[in-house]
C-alpha cells in the first residue's frame, strides 16, 4: 500500500469535499461547468510550473510512494489530480463560508 | 530562477490577476481571508505528510532552506497564490456566466 501514500492526501481532501458539499447543501453538481472553467486556468498555470520544476529537479517524488502513472513521462498523476481536488476543496470551502457568514453578497466588500 | 523566485512571482501574478485583470478583487474581501486562513492549517497538514514521509523532496539549491511543517516556506506562497487565483477566477467566471443567461 506504500504506493498510495501520495494518493491518501487526495482521498482525504476528496472526502472532506464530499462532506462539505452535502453538509452545507452546496449543490456542487449544478456548478460543475463553472468549476471546470475555473480549474482549467489553474491546471494550465500550475501544471506548466510543476512540469518545468520537475524537469529542472526543483522537487522530485519517491517512486515507491506514488501510483507510477506519469504525465508526459515526468509528472505523477497525483500532481494532476492535486490541481483538481485542491481547487475543488477551495471553492467548496469558499461557498460554505459564504453561506455560513452571509458575506458573499456584493455589498459586503468589507475591507476596502 | 529557483522555487523561491517563482513562488514570489506566482503571488505577484495572482494578485495582479485578482485586482486588475479578472477584477474580482477578492483580496479586498473578508470572505477571501477567512477562506484562506481556514485552508492554511490543512495545507500545513498535507505538507507535513508529503515531506515527513519523503513522498516529495526538494533540491537544496532551489529553496532558501527555511521550513514550516516539514515543507519549504516557499510552499506558503504557492498555496496562497493558488487559493487566491482559484476564488478570483471562480468569481470572474460566475459573473460572466450570469451575464450570459440574461
Amino acid at each position: 500500500m506504500e504506493n498510495l501514500h501520495y494518493a491518501y492526501v487526495l482521498i482525504f481532501i476528496g472526502l472532506c469535499a464530499i462532506g462539505v458539499n452535502f453538509g452545507f447543501k452546496l449543490q456542487f453538481s449544478k456548478k460543475i461547468k463553472l468549476f471546470l472553467l475555473t480549474d482549467s486556468l489553474i491546471l494550465v498555470i500550475y501544471l506548466i510550473w510543476d512540469f518545468w520544476a520537475v524537469s529542472k529537479g526543483s522537487w522530485f517524488f519517491d517512486s515507491k510512494q506514488i501510483l507510477g502513472i506519469m504525465l508526459l513521462g515526468k509528472l505523477p498523476i497525483e500532481e494532476v489530480l492535486f490541481f483538481i481536488i485542491v481547487p475543488l476543496m477551495t471553492v467548496l470551502t469558499y461557498l460554505a463560508l459564504t453561506k455560513l457568514t452571509g458575506w458573499g453578497n456584493k455589498e459586503s466588500r468589507d475591507l476596502l | 530562477m529557483i522555487y523561491s523566485d517563482i513562488a514570489l512571482s506566482a503571488v505577484f501574478v495572482a494578485v495582479v490577476l485578482d485586482l486588475f485583470l479578472l477584477k474580482s478583487r477578492m483580496m479586498t474581501r473578508g470572505i477571501f481571508w477567512l477562506t484562506y486562513f481556514l485552508i492554511l492549517p490543512f495545507q500545513l497538514l498535507t505538507n507535513w505528510w508529503l515531506t515527513s514521509n519523503k513522498i516529495v523532496m526538494y533540491s537544496d539549491t532551489e529553496i532558501i532552506g527555511q521550513r514550516l511543517a516539514g515543507a519549504p516556506i516557499e510552499d506558503l506562497l504557492f498555496g496562497f497564490s493558488m487559493i487566491l487565483l482559484t476564488i478570483s477566477a471562480w468569481e470572474f467566471f460566475k459573473e460572466r456566466s450570469s451575464i450570459d443567461t440574461h
